[in-house]
């Protein structure tokens, strides 16, 4: 038998690849304490991003492609004190996993949802992604992406997402600062979209390409107005506004569930329900 | 002794509403009650009915002729009215006159005594029991619990109960009816067992996209969660409930879905991801006709070796397929307690039939009564999920207690980690496929009815166990021969080797099925049982009865 397991190593990731500076901001997020680790199960699905979980000494769901959301929303209401995060790519979480992605913004849900955007299929190889921008030529789309790209973004402000950032891979403090603000949020799901270059597949969105047109959003912005964050979250092409675009004000799903309120449902595993004999 | 009513009219007419008066009475006067629902995929018009069947004697069926016909509107009287027994009583709700029929204007009599239209459905209920020769308190009883805390709706129905009666001991017929036997008054259906045992086991998390007949037993978690302290929530798709539930089960607690054929198809992958990462789910499938939509509020015995089969790659998983209440409570707990045992997915196969229907039972306990979910306890150092085993079963921890689990749908190493190399799968692979020496032990054999040394044996499985107990018995008692019915209420995997003696021994095997093609013949011969059996197969859509049998077994 051959024996793969010397090749058989975490990461798979190109040299270059945006993926890298994530991992790295990732663990210097974690270095800081600021997350509990025993506490912390990383969840994903398939994809080049989905494969970040195996590099963190944590507890890992890595499920199926397009999934992780709502196995991760199954992980949070079995037990509300473990903190929950997702690293996705654009393909997993906005395309085959589009339908779980709108409803759990609906449910809000306290899952941080780290989303690395690099509009285009890397795993496979190179077709088009939700996000990939009209005209973005691709061995499928060989005239050209026709189809209007996803805006996660306005989509989770329009469904009152608790959290809505972006940021950029290229980017590093400022990603760390974002990461540690969605971590430290407490009000339901906080989503960060992750601009993200593929050095092999994506030649059109290159790292200069986000590094010419990422912009801080004023510290002036109010996170509490809803159609002002929609607008910037309307700004794609010469300007691409990073930072905390929203904040909404709904509470959670695990605070606002009547059988949550009286505990974990592992913690409460062994308690006889108080009315359960009737 | 027992008698059987049907009673027929249109979605929206209140149908519903007769039939529980009638089987709430019976059930408090001490009847032995059976009833079953067949209706079709609307919410109004169309031809809708009930079935009730009262006995002396222990029920686990339907009759397919009544002894009396409720005609709602003319039209349920005009396609039903040949599908009665010889001499059934017919009444006719209105003032149109019809042949061999009495017409009542049940509503007018609801209006007369002070009720609204939709109370001439208990005038009806009323004088139904007058026919039966019943003492009216049984009626007045039930109603009064029914009503308990609305004064003023008691007040109404008794009154249109009292008339209805009145009416029925005008009339020029009498029914012999059974006389109460001290049954239990306590009326269950099977998606109400599958929910108990659920709840009473420990599944803390049901998670479901509403599908057709599996519904009712998420509307009954739905009902208890507050109580027993479950999170119940609709998926947005059936994708999202298996995945939701994979994910509640790594973190540590029983979780359950429920759907149909169609909602399984899109389950599939999940359960392979169950498979893979070793998660002890539970799942619901209650069978309707199809392929496609198929007949949506039909029944059928179709999706057998979909469910045994479902799923990409090789994995283990076991499945019942209750045929009784009491089954569908027992059988519950058995697979959540089975699947957690060895980390393998559990699913149970019901219908449209045993799902909706009723039955008066001594009820098991309703006390919490929680699974052993295998954990292991404290930090066992150098943690690895899928540790090899001899009996293939690693030592289950769950996040956030100490340990870090990892979980993959890639194939793993012992820790959990996604790996590519060959001897790590060929090691894993085998490790999960072994625990099928423990499941096979696990079996729940089948259960021999009737006559020890039988020359006839209906084999079967599932909800066609009462209409095969009823034809046994009916033919034993008849002397037409030795017959006896081995009944599976666990269809996978089944061992062969354990079988085989039990299905040599009669002359002839009959295998009786809610399906065209004999699903489960199919997998007796995978099993290693080669003997020839006469297929009786109905997939019209309504529940196979003794009297089927009666009709469709040539001897």
């Amino acid at each position: 038998m051959i024996a793969i397991a010397k090749a058989d190593t975490q990461p798979s990731w190109c040299p270059g690849c945006g993926n890298y500076s994530i991992l790295k901001v990732l663990q210097e997020v974690l270095a800081t304490g600021a997350v509990d680790m025993t506490k912390l199960v990383l969840v994903s699905g398939i994809g080049q991003a989905a494969k970040m979980p195996h590099n963190i000494p944590v507890s890992i769901f890595n499920g199926l492609h397009g999934r992780a959301l709502p196995a991760a929303a199954g992980i949070k209401i079995a037990n509300c004190e473990l903190e929950v995060a997702i690293f996705s790519g654009d393909g997993d979480m906005y395309g085959e996993g589009g339908n779980h992605f709108l409803h759990n913004l609906r449910r809000n849900i306290g899952i941080k949802l780290f989303v690395h955007n690099n509009q285009v299929y890397g795993l496979t190889k190179g077709q088009a992604s939700p996000t990939s921008d009209i005209g973005f030529v691709t061995p499928i789309q060989t005239h050209g992406q026709k189809l209007q790209p996803i805006n996660p973004l306005a989509i989770a402000i329009v469904e009152e997402c608790s959290f809505v950032a972006r940021s950029f891979s290229g980017a590093p403090e400022h990603l760390k600062q974002t990461m540690l603000a969605a971590f430290a949020h407490r009000g339901g799901m906080a989503l960060v979209d992750i601009l993200q270059p593929c050095v092999s597949f994506n030649h059109l969105n290159t790292f200069k390409w986000y590094k010419d047109r990422v912009r801080p959003i004023p510290a002036d912005h109010d996170c509490h107005d809803k159609m002002k964050a929609l607008e910037l979250a309307l700004r794609w092409g010469d300007e691409i506004p990073i930072g905390i675009y929203y904040k909404g004000t709904r509470k959670s799903y695990e605070a606002d569930n009547e059988v949550l309120a009286g505990g974990t449902l592992v913690g409460n595993y062994y308690h006889q329900p108080p009315q359960g004999n009737q | 002794m027992d008698i059987s009513i049907r009673i027929a009219g249109e979605a929206g007419q209140g149908l519903a509403v007769v039939g529980n008066l009638l089987v709430g009475a019976a059930a408090t006067a001490g009847l032995q009650v059976f009833s079953g629902k067949s209706y079709m995929s609307r919410i109004r018009g169309g031809l809708n009915w009930s079935d009730l069947r009262f006995a002396d004697h222990h029920l686990f069926g339907l009759h397919e002729r009544p002894h009396l016909l409720l005609a709602l509107n003319e039209t349920a009287l005009e396609i039903l009215r040949a599908q009665t027994a010889p001499d059934a009583v017919m009444l006719l709700d209105g003032k149109e006159e019809r042949p061999q029929t009495l017409t009542i204007d049940f509503t007018g009599i609801a209006k007369q005594n002070g009720g609204s239209d939709v109370m001439g459905n208990t005038v009806a209920a009323g004088t139904i029991w007058s026919i039966l020769g019943y003492p009216l308190d049984f009626l007045e009883n039930f109603i009064r619990q029914w009503f308990a805390g609305r004064a003023d709706l008691s007040g109404q129905n008794l009154a249109c109960a009292a008339a209805g009666y009145d009416k029925g001991l005008t009339l020029p017929i009498k029914l012999t009816a059974p006389q109460p036997v001290q049954a239990p008054a306590s009326v269950t259906t099977g998606a109400a067992m599958i929910g108990q045992a659920a709840a009473t086991s420990g599944v803390k998390f049901a998670s479901a996209y509403p599908m057709t007949p599996g519904t009712a037993t998420f509307n009954w978690l739905a009902a208890a969660a507050d109580r027993y302290g479950i999170v119940v929530e609709q998926a947005e798709d059936e994708i999202a409930a298996v995945n939701m539930i994979c994910g509640a089960v790594f973190a540590g607690v029983p979780s359950m879905t429920t759907t149909s054929g169609g909602g399984f198809a899109l389950m599939a992958e999940g359960l392979s991801l169950a498979g893979m990462m070793e998660l002890p789910i539970f799942i619901v499938v209650a069978q309707r006709p199809g392929p496609a939509t198929g007949m949506p509020t039909r029944t059928a015995q179709e999706d057998l070796k979909f469910v045994v089969n479902a799923g990409h790659g090789e994995f283990l998983r076991v499945v019942y397929a209750p045929g009784t209440h009491e089954q569908c409570f027992d059988l519950t707990r058995i697979a959540l307690a089975t699947a957690h045992r060895f980390q393998v997915p559990a699913l149970m196969l019901t219908d449209q039939y045993l799902q909706d229907a009723e039955k008066n039972i001594a009820m098991p306990s309703a006390d919490y009564a929680p699974i052993e979910r295998g954990l292991v306890d404290g930090e066992p150092e150098n943690y690895a999920r899928y540790a090899d085993r001899p009996n293939g079963v690693s030592p289950r921890a769950i996040p956030g207690h100490g340990v870090a689990v990892v979980a993959d749908s890639d194939e793993h190493d012992e820790a959990g980690h996604l790996s590519e190399d060959f001897a790590t799968r060929i090691r894993q692979q085998e490790k999960r496929l072994r625990k099928n020496t423990g499941l096979l032990e696990s079996f729940i054999m089948p259960d021999v009815y009737g006559a020890g040394d039988a020359d006839i044996a209906l084999v079967c499985w599932g909800s066609t166990y009462g209409a095969c107990r009823e034809y046994v018995d009916t033919m034993n008692a008849a002397g037409a021969g030795k017959f006896a019915m081995i009944h599976f209420s666990q269809v996978w995997p089944l061992p062969g080797d354990r079988l085989k003696p039990l299905l040599e021994r009669p002359r002839r095997l009959i295998a009786v099925e809610g399906n065209l093609t004999g699903q489960f013949q199919t997998l007796l011969r995978e099993a290693g049982i080669h003997r020839a059996m006469t297929g009786i197969n109905r997939f019209d859509g309504l529940p196979i009865t003794a009297d089927y049998l009666a009709v469709e077994v040539k001897l």
